[in-house]
């Protein structure tokens, strides 16, 4: 390739991020699609989906708005968590490309088709595209700026300039190591430990992560306490009632109501636990306004 | 050198001119420290304790050609608050982002025990988006029933207050009533008769209004989460497994299923008073 193309190529690479930008992400980043290959196996990586896949493009949005932050009720994080726009960012970025750019582009399949396994794992592309890097809270991916953002991705066979997977790890933050060498822990493990109940545990040996541990299933009932498998469990609940009172309680229960509530406004309801994240210190500064 | 303050009128137009170019027709700001005898946990500072004041957007009502359809099916699987939801949230962005205030899309969704977590009806007529009707939704002088979603923010913006004339109920209601007793909304519902609604009307003013929220709620959610529980609760009891099959597999769940998982645009399923309203009902006809 000649520098004429290079710099082409750099000036369509940032225009689709601006694009993206303007279409409501918060940051946008790119990676190959080849550089999933070493993470992931067949059936989960770019070109499984799209043959031929040459980039992925990659959108990262904040969740809850700062003052969602800001709220004493708690419950109110529980049904605001999300707005999709990183959504809405990837479909303009994959629509602009097959228009525009006559390549194939596709919004990456992110939500889980077996068990909770999604077919394309948006953490991976994130960290690819060099937006953040794991963190001991949840394995969330952190940006280094914004810390939490929700992920989406475009798929596409247009050949895109990729971005760097970052270099240092956003996680554990400089506050963190000093609180884990004086306490052992650090905030994230100290809100939700894992030997007292929570999902949470890791060691940190020279400000890096040397191990750590995520209780997957206790943390995905208290994220997602309301929804899906909060209305399977009430089910089971009703079919092994006893008699017709004891399912009456169960069914007409708030509970119950909840459950098919966040069913049916899902987008509004897909997190209902943040509390790793209210202490987390990377980006925490940015959501303190006036 | 201290921060020169803005001017918030000039702060206050250039935002709500906005959100009326993204779809709402109505946006006014209310004074949050007037709904502090809401009950704990529902006041706006119980939500945004640096509140400050109280943006009240409403629109997104039924089209024309909604209104105006033969077949009742159609109100009953498009009324929506979402688009509202959309204006409010990408509000409070704007607020956040460019100014650097705080500011919460209050959820149009309920709280524990299915209570709200903020009296929109109350942020409404406080900020003058409408006025209390005998029907129950707010009325817009001109445009009549909207859709309503609330921002709290920490911006100081100037208020608007309510409006003073309130626009129910309508001088052709107050004319029915005299010749009837009852108004087109107290006439389509009737609560003495199976309805929800009832109430005088005395110096042209509204008093003594009845309102049967329950029977209301049964057919407003007629297909969502309360029909979804009345099948269960059926389907539970009935010994008879071909019944059960019947029950499930029949129009009525299938109905309910799809308005549990469409609840975005399946919001308000009867608008028998507000199709009668007068007020705004010059908006709901066209050639």
């Amino acid at each position: 390739m000649d520098d004429e193309s290079i710099d082409e190529f750099e000036a369509r690479t940032d225009a689709i991020k601006q694009l993206g930008l303007d279409s409501g992400a918060t940051v946008v980043g790119v990676a190959s699609a080849s550089a999933f290959n070493e993470y992931v196996p067949e059936g989960h990586r770019p070109s499984d989906f799209m043959p031929g896949a040459k980039s992925v493009v990659v959108a990262g949005s904040l969740g809850p708005s700062n003052a969602s932050w800001q709220s004493p009720n708690r419950r109110l994080m529980e049904i605001t968590g999300y707005d999709f726009r990183e959504n809405v960012a990837s479909l303009v970025i994959a629509e602009h490309i097959e228009t525009t750019h006559g390549y194939q582009a596709m919004q990456a399949p992110a939500l889980p088709t077996s068990g909770q396994h999604p077919p394309m794992s948006m953490m991976l592309a994130a960290v690819l595209a060099g937006l953040g890097t794991r963190s001991v809270a949840a394995n969330i991916i952190l940006h280094p700026t914004y810390g939490l953002l929700y992920y989406a991705a475009a798929i596409t066979t247009m050949p895109l300039v990729p971005d760097h997977q970052l270099e240092d790890n956003v996680c554990p933050a400089r506050s963190c190591v000093k609180m884990y060498e004086l306490e052992g822990k650090t905030p994230c493990m100290a809100v939700c430990p894992a030997d007292d109940g929570g999902c949470i545990d890791a060691t940190i040996d020279n400000g890096e992560i040397t191990s750590s541990y995520f209780n997957r299933e206790r943390c995905s009932t208290r994220a997602m306490n309301f929804g899906i498998r909060g209305h399977i469990k009430q089910v089971e609940l009703l079919t092994a009632a006893d008699d017709i009172n004891e399912a009456k309680a169960v069914l007409h229960s708030d509970d119950f109501r909840r459950n098919l509530s966040s069913v049916g406004r899902y987008k509004e309801s897909v997190a209902q636990c943040f509390e790793c994240m209210r202490v987390c210190p990377v980006g925490r500064y940015r959501r303190t306004l006036k | 050198m201290s921060e020169e303050e803005p001017d918030w009128q000039t702060v206050k137009s250039e935002l709500l001119e906005g959100v009326l170019k993204r779809g709402a027709v109505v946006a006014r700001v209310g004074d949050p420290d007037l709904l502090g005898d809401a009950p704990p946990g529902q006041r706006p500072s119980d939500l945004l304790p640096q509140v400050k004041s109280m943006i009240v957007l409403g629109g997104s009502a039924p089209r024309v050609g909604e209104w105006n359809s033969p077949r009742a099916e159609v109100l009953e699987t498009v009324g929506t608050a979402d688009r509202m939801a959309a204006v409010g949230s990408a509000l409070a962005r704007q607020i956040e982002e460019r100014l650097g205030y705080y500011a919460l899309n209050v959820p149009t969704s309920t709280d524990q025990d299915d209570k709200p977590f903020l009296d929109f009806v109350a942020a409404a007529v406080v900020a003058g988006v409408g006025s209390p009707s005998l029907a129950g939704p707010v009325l817009h002088p001109d445009h009549g029933f909207v859709y309503l979603t609330v921002i709290l923010t920490s911006l100081p913006l100037p208020f608007d207050g309510p409006i003073e004339q309130p626009a129910c109920p309508a001088p052709s209601c107050v004319e029915m009533y005299d010749e009837r007793g009852v108004t087109p909304c107290t006439d389509v519902c009737n609560i003495d008769d199976g309805g929800c609604l009832g109430g005088q009307i005395q110096d042209g003013l509204v008093i003594g209004r009845r309102y049967d929220a329950n029977r209301c709620r049964d057919r407003v959610y007629h297909y969502w989460v309360p029909g979804y529980q009345a099948v269960l609760e059926q389907v539970l009891s009935e010994p008879d497994a071909e019944r059960r099959k019947m029950m499930l597999y029949g129009s009525y769940f299938t109905r309910t299923m799809w308005s549990i998982t469409y609840s975005n645009v399946s919001q308000g399923q009867c608008f028998e008073c507000m199709r009668v309203c007068p007020v705004g009902a010059e908006n709901r006809m066209l050639k």
